[in-house]
């Protein structure tokens, strides 16, 4: 067995393009393995730091062994030339090949002898094609070289057992060795093993596994937090993104003044990560502290690079200070007509016109929600105006949430600028919902009014595109209805939305707009429903027979269905069911039974057709009187109830009697029975057993 | 005695002494020292001397410092980080030359950063100019958090695919000088050593440009002569005359800038105007191309 391992060094590899080059790279050497049958015996890894990529195969065979086989070459009647051809790109002799006969005709063939090929020379052959075949997401050229690559490359060290595997690349020869100093790319060491290559860098407190990386900044980040009695909640993708800029990380404990606290957290936050990389820090309390992390990729012997940190972020934050001093003393209420200026979206009108449709629309909202009309018209008014400040430009992510703040040092009501703060919610799966029924109604009209543009304007979105994020809108719909209890007419707010855009004179097509936009909600719905683990024929079983105007209705019951599918009412109910519903199905294929018949008690022979009968009207009265939204499982209980009816009834009654009235009346009964368990969900669709 | 660390005291270097160094640096490694375009420009990639020579085959090494104008950075001399005029210097090196980074780090020794001392970092910042139909990839250089160079290699120029790939850096003197010289407020930086200070020199002009772009300059005729300075362009294309036409752009494009500050250019029209912009240049980078083989 043998141990494979690969550098290639460049310029520094941009953060984001790292993890993908580095899989990419071992996925490219594993495919080329495995199509060649070198067996990979032992562990296979790669990894990365800004300049280098690494990958590392511990056993792999040394050599292989290629069967006999017999080559065809030209037919024998081919002119000379073509067999002169064939005997050298073989690299045989004319003695060495032979006449034999296939279905297709004669042809000269030549016998490949069985033969061992060292995986060394395999591997010098072919690496220049497999490097080839790396793909990277962006790259470039340089210097007049016609290479593609993600960055510049400078070397590549291979080496196979201890030997270097040699090789040119474009314009550069693989060598067993590699630059030590990634900046000025001087010197340079010789390596035989991985091993040995891991710890020398090791000793310069360069960590070239980034997975080893990654765990030493976050215990460092963990441990320094809780020494100095803060608090740290580490942003995951600031924390991966941080360790593929590094290679010798170094943790500095840095502050700036406490004056600029007083800015919105949120965009102290966003500068410190999005600008400057840097870890926030809290008190044990969860507010943000004026301390911060730096991840430096150099020892700070001179304090240099903690000053040098801790002024940029004062210089960033006095930046940011100015223009929230400014932007949030500018009256929003005047700035409404502003908005005129800035385009919602082509043919959709402009944010002016947006946020009229949305005040006409949060207004019939707020009388479903028993709030007031006026605030949340103001609420709606003013709830796009922090687009046009200059905060905004620099951190769009706080669209809505800066405008909360402005709203909040205006003055306005609470409720009006947590409405405004929260419209934007819920922006992912991870995301908080409103809550507060201003926040409600704003979200949703802002949500509803650009679903019904967009899907007026036939911009619905594809499998792979949706580029108005319209199901982030859709789940996000969902989401507030489920998740607040709350009930909604959508298919009159999707009218009434679309004619307050044929209001403004802005033409949508609205003939099937409610068809088309329910259907979408549905289509989140099911998705949603499937990522709180609902079994997908539950799912099928609700969104049939209930419109867009029941989605609570449909969630829950089939949420507490999926409780207790698995349990004795459960599968009580779905066995009472189904076994009506095979007796009935035939008759009603040869339209015996018509689609809503009901059993006539007059025509009852005895008791037990007689008690199933009053059961199904005890059912039928409690799910009438189910005052209680909640009792979806007391539903499925009085379901489940009637097994001893029905039983009685299959045991003792003969459904097939002589006399044909009897017989239909019968099959009514139990039609009766389905009819009133598909009150609760169509259990036509749910999977036996 | 007890040892004790005995910190030298650095000398501060001067804004002008920074750019002497820098010039002197490069000079040193074979790049012709120019000077200024004599325009109004927004960043020193816009000197013809990157521009356009960075387009076809020649080789070509050039240095020079570029006064550069963003109107709509203006902020009437009250910020202490944000100018409507500041100072690039620029290096174009074509082809790009493998020690790029190891020259680029000496550079800094030379005005006074010693790169061991400090946490240099490359970060991405592929960079792209719609105006100039121009991408490149490469990286902005932080020192200690701080932005203080751009490190690009060419890739695409007035729509042209580059060939061989230029390098250019471009180092932001003003921010290069607060860190050198530990100043919050550019309007601190020390010029020379007479005692004359930034804001001695270009106080006054921050204020009154500021107003000039934010105020008062005449829309109508800006409007105007962007139309003019459209047409002239596209005229001295056709004459082959890609030099004076790309004059013609570098005019379109600041009065762009000017009409953008004052506001009165909307995100529809935006994109219009740079695409005017940009055709244009694109005009002129083919005539230039042709007059290079």
């Amino acid at each position: 067995m043998s141990e494979f391992f690969l550098e290639v060094f460049t310029e520094e590899i941009p953060a984001k393009l790292q993890s993908s080059a580095r899989n990419n790279l071992l996925k490219i050497f594993r495919d080329f393995f495995a199509k060649e049958n070198i067996e990979i015996r032992g562990k296979e890894k790669a990894y990365s730091t800004p300049n280098r990529l690494i990958i590392h195969f511990d056993k792999i065979k040394k050599e292989i062994i290629k069967k006999a086989e017999e080559i065809r070459g030209p037919k024998t009647e081919a002119p000379d030339i073509a067999i002169e051809g064939f005997i050298k790109s073989n690299n045989i002799k004319k003695k060495d090949i032979f006449k034999k006969q296939t279905d297709k005709g004669e042809f000269y063939f030549f016998k490949n002898p069985k033969i061992k090929l060292k995986t060394h020379d395999i591997l010098e052959k072919n690496i220049p094609d497999i490097l080839n075949s790396i793909s990277w997401n962006k790259s470039m050229k340089w210097g007049q070289y016609q290479l593609y690559w993600g960055r510049p490359l400078k070397s590549i060290l291979a080496v196979l057992d201890g030997k270097t595997l040699n090789f040119k690349y474009h314009h550069l020869n693989s060598s067993n060795v590699t630059y030590i100093d990634k900046n000025l790319e001087e010197k340079t060491k010789l390596f035989k093993s991985f091993s040995e290559y891991q710890s020398y860098f090791k000793k310069l407190k360069i960590i070239i596994d980034n997975n080893f990386r990654e765990k030493f900044i976050y215990e460092e980040l963990k441990k320094i937090s809780l020494r100095k009695n803060l608090k740290i909640e580490i942003d995951k993708n600031l924390l991966k993104e941080v360790t593929d800029l590094v290679e010798k990380p170094k943790i500095l404990f840095c502050s700036f003044d406490k004056k600029f606290l007083q800015i919105p957290e949120e965009i102290i936050i966003l500068t410190m990560k999005y600008h400057q990389k840097y870890f926030s820090i809290l008190d044990n309390n969860g507010k943000l502290t004026n301390n911060f992390f730096v991840v430096s990729d150099n020892e700070d012997s001179n304090g240099y690079i903690k000053s040098g940190n801790e002024s940029v972020i004062e210089a960033r934050l006095s930046d940011a200070e100015f223009f929230w001093r400014k932007n949030k003393s500018q009256n929003m209420v005047k700035q409404v007509s502003e908005l005129k200026k800035v385009n919602f979206f082509k043919g959709l009108g402009s944010y002016f016109e947006k946020v009229q449709r949305i005040r006409k629309l949060s207004g019939i909202i707020s009388d479903e929600l028993l709030i007031s009309k006026e605030k949340i018209e103001i609420a709606s008014s003013i709830c796009k105006v922090d687009l046009l400040s200059d905060l905004v430009g620099e951190f769009p992510e706080l669209q809505g949430i800066l405008g909360g703040y402005y709203a909040n040092a205006q003055g306005f009501e609470k409720d009006v600028c947590l409405a405004v703060s929260e419209h934007y919610l819920p922006i992912g799966i991870d995301s908080k919902i409103p809550k507060k029924p201003y926040s409600i109604a704003l979200s949703l009209s802002d949500k509803l009014d650009s679903l019904v543009g967009f899907f007026g304007k036939n911009l619905k979105p594809t499998s792979s595109k949706d580029p108005y994020a319209l199901r982030r809108s859709a789940t996000g719909i969902i989401r507030i209805i489920i998740e607040n209890n709350k009930k909604f007419k959508l298919r009159d707010l999707i009218n009434y939305s679309a004619n307050l855009y044929n209001q403004q004179e802005l033409k949508i097509e609205d003939s099937n707009l409610q068809h088309e936009i329910g259907e979408f909600l549905v289509d989140r719905l099911r998705n949603y429903m499937k990522e709180k683990e609902i079994r997908t024929d539950i799912i099928e079983s609700v969104v049939g027979n209930n419109g867009i105007d029941n989605i609570l209705d449909s969630y829950k019951k089939a949420l507490n269905f999926n409780k207790v599918i698995k349990k004795q009412i459960g599968e009580d109910v779905v066995f009472i069911y189904k076994r009506a519903s095979n007796i009935i199905s035939e008759p009603i294929k040869k339209k015996e039974l018509e689609q809503m018949s009901n059993a006539d008690p007059g025509l009852f022979k005895n008791e037990i057709e007689k008690n199933l009968y009053k059961k199904i009207h005890e059912i039928r009265k409690f799910f009438t009187n189910v005052a209680n939204e909640n009792e979806y499982q007391n539903m499925l209980i009085e379901l489940a109830s009637s097994k001893k009816e029905v039983t009685d009834f299959f045991d003792n009654v003969t459904v097939n009697d002589e006399n044909d009235a009897i017989r239909i009346n019968r099959l009514g009964l139990l039609q009766m029975l389905c009819a009133t368990f598909n009150n609760y969900l169509n259990f036509s669709k749910i999977d036996n057993g | 005695m007890a040892s004790k660390k005995i910190i030298p005291k650095k000398k501060i270097q001067t804004f002008q002494d920074t750019i002497f160094n820098l010039q002197k640096f490069w000079a040193k490694h074979g790049c012709s020292i120019l000077q200024p375009y004599d325009m109004e420009v927004g960043a020193g990639t816009f000197h013809p001397a990157t521009t356009l020579r960075s387009l076809g085959p020649k080789p070509w090494k050039a240095a020079y410092v570029q006064p550069s104008r963003r109107p709509t950075d203006g902020r009437y001399g009250d910020n202490p980080n944000r100018l409507q005029h500041y100072y690039q210097f620029q290096v174009l090196i074509k082809p790009s030359p493998s020690n790029i980074k190891k020259l680029y780090l000496n550079s800094l020794m030379s005005i006074g950063i010693d790169y061991k001392d400090h946490d240099i970092r490359f970060v991405e910042d592929d960079w792209e100019s719609p105006t100039l139909g121009a991408a490149g990839l490469g990286w902005e250089v932080w020192c200690d958090g701080m932005e203080v160079s751009q490190f690009t290699y060419f890739q695409q120029m007035a729509g042209i695919e580059c060939n061989p790939v230029s390098v250019e850096l471009t180092y932001g003197l003003e921010r290069l000088c607060m860190f050198t010289q530990s100043k919050k407020n550019v309007f601190d930086l020390v010029w020379n050593n007479e005692g004359i200070l930034y804001k001695d020199i270009y106080h006054q002009s921050e204020k009154e440009f500021s107003k000039y772009n934010f105020e008062i300059a005449n829309t109508d005729n800006l409007f105007k002569i962007f139309d003019m300075t459209e047409s002239e362009a596209k005229n001295l294309a056709i004459q082959k005359l890609s030099l004076p036409a790309y004059d013609q752009c570098l005019k379109a494009s600041h009065v762009f800038n000017i009409l953008d500050a004052r506001g009165v250019i909307s995100v529809a029209q935006r994109a219009e105007y740079i695409s005017r912009i940009r055709d244009i240049v694109k005009d002129t980078g083919k005539v230039w191309l042709e007059s290079q083989s």
